[in-house]
């Protein structure tokens, strides 16, 4: 008998296929497509894929997704795989990265960081600071700043002295008018984030620690 | 081998042209021999604040294109004797009559010949801005105390620190004490902690700057006025003498007055 290419698991979370990795793609298709249609499962179930060292494009992905969601009756909820491109794996690095620019931003300025950026010196009015990640200027933020520019909405905003002209994250915008009392009387102490309603908002250095718990990724502190 | 100062702002009218005659009358006044370049390509006028216009015959774009040699175009100022010269710009129109690699190589020829080059640069930051640059080993950016020109200041100041030269020194024109003191005119402590440059010195804003000008004689010339006392500050800090900051106190206050501050410090 050949190899069992298509491992059907029962979870607590539904079902996990485990698919062959060593296998020709066509044949794993064809096995996929069969095992489907003769399965006979009452009511909806949750479906993870793991394709192992399999490496699949989009479009491929997508195939089997179809497959197996085509009876009716299995939803697809994740597709786990242990490989990915070079290029996904560089661009994850440039994502994770910090970066750091030393000097002032001046007015007409843009400095642009992949990932999180730190920048010692000030960044003046009209002087711009975009990142994929946060942004923590260690220094006097009077331009403009916009944190999670590819839409990294966990992204926040820090500065020794926070007195921006325009707030960015992910795609909202606010533009600071004297209307924030709060951010004008803590501007020594201060960092953006969008909060749980989707609004840029304000709170205290020491919030921090609550609101985004996974920016801290040094343990103990004892 | 000589030093080739710019002397730029961003910000049109806040005294580049004033800085660039008083400051090469001032270094000629002390011994110097100084080559002042008009960049401001069909707007010219430092020639009419030092009093040479009528006797320009070539000028910078005649030199660049061939048609005379630099001596040629070079107008002496006779009050400071064979220390002080004129390159003038051309009062043709098209800015872009000249290229910064010709404005390096004639920098570089004066350089030779000069303890100083100062270029007044024009306003702006377009071609005239980048020929002005093209040459010069360091930069002076003027600044007047109102937020338009302190940002167009900050502009120029990241756009000087892409180049290859020192970094730029700061002047703030037209200091008024009275506008300072109630918190109308930025002072000179939020302007230098904004910019973040070394302060060169500062020059009070007096109507003898501009009625000299007028004449065609650069306050330096006039010992007694407080603004040519700005100028001269900055010439002797351009020349590695320490100065302190002269104080921006009213000089009108009368005798009495000025004894009791003196007696009162
Ligand atoms: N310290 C001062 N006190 C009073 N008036 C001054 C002072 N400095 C400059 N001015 C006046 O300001 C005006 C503009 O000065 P100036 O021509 O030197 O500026 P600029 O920066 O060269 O201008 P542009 O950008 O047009 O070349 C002139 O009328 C000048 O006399
Ligand atoms: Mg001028």
């Amino acid at each position: 008998m050949s190899k069992q290419l298509v491992h059907i698991k029962g979870t607590k979370e539904g079902l996990v296929l485990r698919l062959d990795d060593q296998c020709a793609y066509a044949e794993l298709v064809e096995e996929l497509e069969r095992k489907v249609s003769e399965g006979s499962i009452d009511g909806k179930v949750d479906v993870q894929l793991h394709l192992g060292n399999r490496y699949l494009s989009n479009a491929q992905q997508e195939e089997l997704i179809a497959i197996v969601q085509s009876p009716g009756n299995m939803h697809v909820s994740k597709v786990h795989s242990d490989v990915i491109t070079i290029e996904e794996s560089n661009e994850r690095v440039l994502t994770e990265q910090r970066e750091t620019y030393v000097g002032i931003v001046r007015s007409g300025q843009i400095i642009k960081a992949d990932g999180d950026i730190v920048v010692i010196g000030d960044v003046n009015p009209n002087g711009k600071v975009e990142a994929g990640g946060s942004i923590f200027v260690l220094g006097n933020l009077r331009g403009i700043a916009h944190a999670g520019a590819n839409g990294e909405k966990e992204s926040i905003i820090v500065a020794s002295h926070f007195e921006p002209t325009h707030v960015l994250i992910d795609n909202l915008i606010e533009v600071m008018s004297n209307e924030k009392p709060f951010v004008k009387e803590n501007s020594d102490q201060i960092f953006a984030y969008i909060n749980r309603d989707g609004i840029i908002s304000y709170e205290r250095l020491q919030e921090v620690r609550k609101i985004r718990p996974l920016l801290s990724t040094v343990k103990g502190g004892s | 081998m000589g030093e080739a100062i710019v002397i730029t702002s961003g910000k049109g009218g806040v005294g580049k042209t004033t800085t660039t005659a008083n400051l090469g009358t001032a270094l000629a006044l002390q011994g110097k021999k100084v080559c002042l370049v008009d960049t401001d390509i069909g707007l010219r006028n430092l020639d009419l604040v030092l009093g040479l216009d009528n006797r320009i015959i070539y000028d910078l774009v005649d030199v660049v294109e061939g048609r005379c040699k630099i001596h040629q175009a070079l107008v002496r100022d006779k009050r400071v004797d064979d220390k002080l010269f004129l390159l003038p710009a051309a009062q043709t129109t098209d800015k872009n009559a000249v290229t910064p690699e010709q404005m390096k190589s004639l920098v570089e020829e004066l350089k030779r010949e000069y303890d100083y080059i100062l270029i007044d640069c024009p306003a702006g930051i377009e071609q005239g801005y980048k020929n002005a640059v093209a040459g010069a080993d360091r930069a002076i950016v003027v600044t007047t105390p109102e937020i338009s020109a302190v940002r167009d200041a900050d502009r120029i100041i990241g756009l000087l620190e892409q180049e290859s030269i020192e970094p730029p020194k700061l002047i703030i024109n037209r200091i008024r004490k009275d506008l300072m003191k109630n918190g109308d005119a930025l002072d000179i402590n939020e302007i230098t902690t904004h910019l973040s440059i070394d302060l060169l010195g500062i020059v009070i804003d007096s109507e003898d700057v501009i009625s000299s000008s007028n004449k065609g004689e650069p306050i330096v010339m006039d010992p007694n006025s407080k603004a040519s006392l700005g100028y001269r500050n900055i010439a002797r800090r351009i020349l590695g003498e320490s100065v302190p900051l002269m104080s921006i106190e009213d000089h009108s206050k009368g005798m009495f007055k000025k004894l009791i501050s003196i007696f009162s410090r």
